[in-house]
Formats: C-alpha cells, structure tokens, sequence
C-alpha cells in the first residue's frame, strides 16, 4: 500500500539520518581525540629530547625522569617511552600496563629532527601512534627518544549517549506526525487508488458479467467526483484562508486610512505629544494654523519651532518634571506667525484602557477669529449703547439743574424742550435697539399683508407734521390718484418710514421742506423721501446703511446726531420685504431715500386691508 | 480781579450751552469750539486759563487734542479738565500721564463745575 511506503520511507529516511548524525558525530570525535593524542605525544618528545642522558633515568635503565613520565601518565593511551642509539640498541624504557616497544627500527629523518608514524602494535593490539626525534645530549654518541601512544578507538561518550538519545527521540517523535498529516492529505487518493485496483482485479477476473461491471465504473467516477470535490474544498479552504488574511491586512490598512484622512480633514488642527513633550502627530490644518511649515514641526524640539509663548507654556504643562497630565487646559493666543486671527489651544491628556494606558497629549487647534470679533463686536457695542444713552441723559441733568437754578422764563422753556427732546431721542433709540435685536435674533418675523399705502402714508405725514413745524419746515405730500397695493407688514414698514422721515426733519435746514411721495413704476411702487437739507456726501452714501454709521462732518456738528440706527433698521426691514432701499443725495442740496417694492397682483378674492 | 478765560469743548451743542450758560453767570469769559481742531483755531486767538474738554468728538478728538495743546503751549500752565463717563475707564491712561490735568465725571453737574473751578482758582490767588 502507497501509504504503508510513506511511512516505512519516512522511518528508513529518519534512520539514515541519525546514522549519518552518529557517524559524523563519531568522525569527529576521533579526529579529536587523533588531535590531543598528537599534541600529547610531540610535548612529551620535544620535553623529553632537552633532558640530559643522566637525569632521563639511572645506570638501570629505570626510575629518574623516565619514572616520573611513567606515573603521570597513567591513562590508557600511553604505551612506551624509549631512549635508544644510533644502532638501535636500547638505553633506556618505560612502558605502561601492557604494552612493549616495537622491534620497527627508526627511519632515517629522526636524526635530523622530530617526526611521527603508526605502527602495528606488537602483540595484535591497537595500532600505536609513535612520536621520536633525537636527544639534546649527545655525550655518550647520537641517541633518540621514542614515545608511543594507543590509537584512539571509538568510544562513545556518557554525555554523547544523551544527546543522541534525544536526537533519535524527537526524530521519531516527528515521523508519525508528518504520517499523519500526510494521510489525512492523501486519504482520498489513497481510497481512489485502492477502488481503482479493486476494479482491475474485477475486470481481469474472467466470466463475469458486464453489466455489474458498468455500475462500479458509475460509482468509480462518483467517487472520484466526490474525492475530486474534497481535494477542490481543501484547496478552496486554503485560498480562502490567505485570501481572508489578505482581505483583514486590507481592511486594516483602509481603516486605518480612513481615520487619518478624517483626522486631515478636520476643520481643527490636531496635535499629538508624546509624554516627552514631543509632537508625534499634527494633522494638515496645524500649518495653515500656526503659519509654520509641518517639517519644522514633527520630530523637532519644542524650542526650535514654537514661538508663541502661550502655547509653550501649555506645552509645557503636560512634558518633564512639573507635569500636571491628568486635566485638560484651554488657552487662547494670536499666532505670532498669522497676522489677525486668534487661536484657541485645548490639551488633554490621551489616555486608554480605562486610564491605565497614557499615550501622551492631543493638542485641539482652533481658529476662534470670527468668535473673538464677534466678542470684540459686542464689546463695542454695548460701549456704543452706553455712550449713546449716557449722552442724553447728561445733557438732561444740566438742564435739569439749570431749570432749577434759573428764573428766566425763556430759560425754563428752553429747558423744557431740550429734556422732552432728549427724552424722545433716548426712547427712539431703546425702541429701535429692541427692534434691531429682534430682526437679528430672527425673532421678527414679518406678516405680510396685502395692503393699499395711501392711508398709511397718510398717517405718517400727518404725524410728522407737528415735528416739522417746530423746525420750521413744510411738509409735502404727493400720492397718485391710484396706487396699487403692495404686500408688507404694515407695522414693521411703519418703522422704516418713520426713521426716513425723522432723519429728513432733523437734518433740514429752517425754512426747508420734506416730500412724502409715491408712485407707480413698472411692476414697483416706489415711495421716496425727499429733503432740502445738508445732504450726504458721496463716499459716505455707502456706508449710512451700516450699523451705528454716522456721517461726521462741519455742518452735521451743529445738529443733533443720530445713534446709527434708524437706517440701519429701515434697510434691513425694506430688504425683509424684498424690496430696495436707494439713496440719492448732494451735499448741500438734500437727499432723497427711494424704497421700492414688488407690485403683488392680486389673486381672486383676496382682500385688500 | 481780570476776568478768567474757559475753553469749552465738547460735540454736544446742548452741553455747550448750558455749560456756558452756568459759567458766564459766574463771570468768566467762555468760548466754546466744537471739536479739537476748532479749539486749537481758537487757543491761537486767546490761551486759555482752564480748558475743558469731550473725549470723544467727530472730528479731533480730546485724546489727541489734551496732549497737542500742552505740547503747544509748554509755558503756559493751564488747567486740563477731561469730561469723561465711568465706561470708558481704560480711556483714563493717557491723561493721567499730562500734567495739570483731572477728570470731571459724567453725568456732569454744572454746579459742581463751578465749584471745581473757583477752588481752583481760590488755590492759585
């Protein structure tokens, strides 16, 4: 069986390598033991050789020396130490346990100098190994020292015996489990071959019928089919395997793309600090942020790139020994690299695993330009509200104290009128201040009616009437026999109508006039007011509609001023009817505001207030 | 006694007139301008012994007018009184640095003025 030959391959494969192992392993150890033998011998010559003839050993031929040599070496190896002449003859010998000298004469180079050979022992023993060369003392005639030592046999080693045993164990350790996971691969070839020789054998066997022999071929295929299947699932089971490895590498790579491309596009700036205080990480806002180019920023010292003091000192917080990592701290400074924008900086510290992990400190870099304008604007704001409300009220004090002080009668009067005014001027303003912080707040929502304007001009010509009088001014007022109707929020145009009639009274000159007019144009109505007063010069008619604009100039002085409002509010409540505010104006000859607003045609039915 | 000299200067024509009005009954020669630049016009034509001033004006204003008229008359050491309201507390730095020169705080009664200058000028006789 195909099997049973793995297995018996695997065993006889396993088998020559432990005995290649051993061999090797045996080889060199003789070639070692050949080594220490060798260097034994050739000392023990060359000491030997400078010693003279009287001390090797005494007129006996024993004991001296020689003695000595002898009894300490006492191992196995040692065979024979013998001093002879140039003849042969013997002069001196020691042998250990066993051994004698050879008889071999000496070849010829041992005159001349030291050498070695191997002789077969004398008694059928060992080879020997001898070692000669000729003696220093040369007092009695040319003599030579030979020494002899056993040839190392092969011994195998008391600590050898344990690793070999543990080699040949974990050989066999491994065989049956390559058996194993082989035959689990093969096994279905295996079961396809042995049905394969089954079927031969039917086939060969003679007199049997055909037919049988159609139906094992049938499930011969289907066997195969279905072994073929196996293997395919196996193979399958296997791509799917490295596929799905691939596939988690992949998913990892694109989450972790995908969190740094949400990192880089996030409107703040990140930094990242290592709990050194170095930067690891900054997204790409951090450049544009701080002004300072990203490769000057990672993997720099603090001190070479950070030139804004604030965020130093923030840095500082969380880095060396004066740490205090554990809170979040918030600082607000303008870049030094930036011009005009102003930063706020939030550090808090990284930590994971339920606090026990810290990975240092992230750093949130926040563009707070428009907020910091915004507070700034509200600053000045609240500064221009107080200053204007203060004004009046100041002059109302001094007059206050002069109508006290004083018993002119003219003087009271006067008195009088300038608190009423000064009353009526700090009223429009908290009225149109409250209206301004509606339309603002978007809390004004205009109703917008469809409405005829002739009543509604008329009442504010009427109203402003007693005001222009006082000022010695005419009022005019102009209306088309038939206006059309507009839709408005009539309570809201009231406003703007009245703020563009107050500033046509106040800034008149006496014995001046004001026109109230309207008219058809196009699809629009358009309703104008007209004055014969200081007008407005060119480069200031831009801006008259910005919040708290005033225009200052030589002959503005002398009158009343303003608080910046009222045209303000007249703008944004004609722009909240989708209509337009238009001034035109001639220093010294007058001005003349234009609202135009879309004719609504009227549906059916629809009632005209 | 001649007769003292108060320059007036403020935007606010009311507070002119009533100011003037409260001085020149207590016998002082007022002359009033409406901004900084008018002021100086009208210091050319006759120095001041107390000017009295707005801070802010369109046009010049007493931030920059306070500083030009000492530095203009070095040797004339008139008294600088600075109208200003509680509000603008930070405006108060630079006119601290000016010598000879106070605050009168707003809102402003026309008899504490008075009072204010005849001790000054009780303090200089």
């Amino acid at each position: 069986m195909k099997l049973n030959r793995i297995g018996i391959i695997l065993i006889a494969c396993a088998l020559a390598a432990i005995t290649l192992v051993v061999a090797l392993l045996v080889v060199r150890q003789q070639a070692s033991q050949a080594a220490q033998v060798r260097n034994k011998g050739v000392g023990l010559v060359k000491a030997l050789s400078t010693v003279p003839m009287s001390l090797l050993a005494d007129s006996s031929g024993r004991g001296g020396v020689l003695a000595a040599v002898l009894a300490s070496n006492a191992d196995s190896d040692f065979a024979y130490v013998t001093i002879g002449d140039a003849n042969g003859r013997t002069l001196a010998e020691i042998a250990g346990s066993g051994s004698i000298t050879p008889a071999t004469p000496l070849p010829a180079d041992a005159r001349t100098g030291f050498g070695e050979r191997t002789l077969p022992a004398a008694n059928g023993g060992a080879p020997l190994r001898e070692f000669y060369g000729p003696l220093a003392d040369a007092s009695g005639g040319p003599a030579f020292v030979r020494v002899g030592f056993h040839q190392p046999g092969f011994t195998v080693l008391a600590q050898d015996v344990s690793f070999l045993a543990l080699l040949a164990l974990m050989m066999f350790l491994v065989v049956p489990v390559m058996y194993v996971v082989i035959k689990r691969e093969m096994a279905p070839l295996a079961a396809l071959s042995q049905q394969l020789r089954g079927q031969l054998r039917q086939l060969a066997a003679p007199g049997r019928p055909d037919q049988p022999g159609a139906d094992d071929m049938r499930e011969l295929i289907a066997n195969m089919q279905h072994y073929l299947d196996q293997a395919g699932a196996r193979i399958v089971q296997l791509e799917e395997g490295s596929l799905n490895t691939t596939a988690d590498n992949r998913l990892l790579q694109y989450g972790s793309k995908k969190l740094n491309a949400a990192l880089q596009s996030l409107p703040d700036g990140l930094l990242m600090l290592d709990p050194a205080g170095d930067v690891t990480f900054a997204s790409g806002k951090v450049e544009p942020l701080l002004g300072i180019p990203m490769d000057q920023i990672l993997g720099q010292p603090l001190d070479a790139w950070c030139c804004d003091p604030a965020l130093r000192t923030l840095f500082g917080r969380y880095s060396g020994d004066l740490r205090d990592n554990a809170r979040s701290h918030k600082v607000d400074f303008a870049p030094q690299n930036v011009e005009g924008r102003q930063l706020s900086a939030t550090a808090q510290p990284l930590s994971g695993g339920h606090g026990t992990m810290s990975f240092g400190t992230l750093v949130v870099l926040r563009d707070v330009t428009r907020e910091y304008l915004a507070r700034q604007a509200g600053n000045d704001f609240v500064a221009h509200v107080s200053h204007e409300l203060k004004s009046p009220l100041n002059v109302i004090g001094m007059y206050a104290e002069m109508l006290a002080d004083s018993d002119d009668e003219s003087m009271r009067v006067e008195s009088l009128n300038v608190i009423q005014d000064e009353i009526e001027r700090m009223n429009a303003l908290v009225g149109n201040l409250l209206n301004v912080s509606k339309l603002e707040t978007g809390s004004m929502s205009p109703e917008r009616n469809r409405v005829r304007l002739d009543d509604m001009l008329r009442d504010a010509y009427e109203q402003a009437l007693p005001r222009a009088e006082g000022k010695q001014l005419r009022v005019l007022l102009d209306l088309p026999r038939e206006l059309e109707a507009v839709a408005i929020d009539k309570d809201l145009f009231r406003i703007a109508l009245n703020n563009l009639l107050t500033n046509a009274i106040k800034y008149n000159r006496p014995g001046g006039s004001v026109t109230l007019a309207a008219r058809n144009e196009d699809n629009e109505i358009v309703i104008s007011v007209r004055d014969t007063g200081i007008g407005i010069a060119p480069e200031a008619q831009d801006r008259i509609f910005e919040k708290f604009y005033r225009v200052s100039e030589a002959g503005a002085a002398t009158q009343r001023g303003g608080h910046g409002l009222g045209l303000y509010l007249a703008a944004q409540i004609v722009e909240l009817h989708h209509g337009r505010l238009v001034v035109e104006s001639e220093p010294g000859v007058g001005s003349t505001f234009s609202v135009h607003l879309k004719i609504v045609s009227a549906p059916a039915g629809a009632a005209v207030l | 006694m001649k007769p003292r000299h108060i320059l007036l200067v403020d935007d606010e024509p009311h507070v002119l007139r009533v100011l003037r009005l409260s001085l020149e009954r207590e016998g002082y020669l007022v002359v009033t301008a409406s901004d900084g630049n008018a002021a100086l016009a009208c210091m050319t034509q006759q120095l001041p012994d107390v000017l009295i001033s707005d801070i802010q004006m369109d046009g010049m204003d007493g931030r920059t007018l306070c500083p030009l008229a000492r530095a203009t008359y070095p040797d004339h050491p008139f008294l600088i009184l600075v109208m200003t309201s509680m509000t603008a507390l930070d405006e108060r730095t630079w006119a601290r640095e000016l010598a000879n020169t106070e605050f009168l705080e707003k809102p402003l009664s026309p008899r504490q003025l008075v009072a204010r200058l005849s001790r000054h000028f009780a303090a200089l006789a």
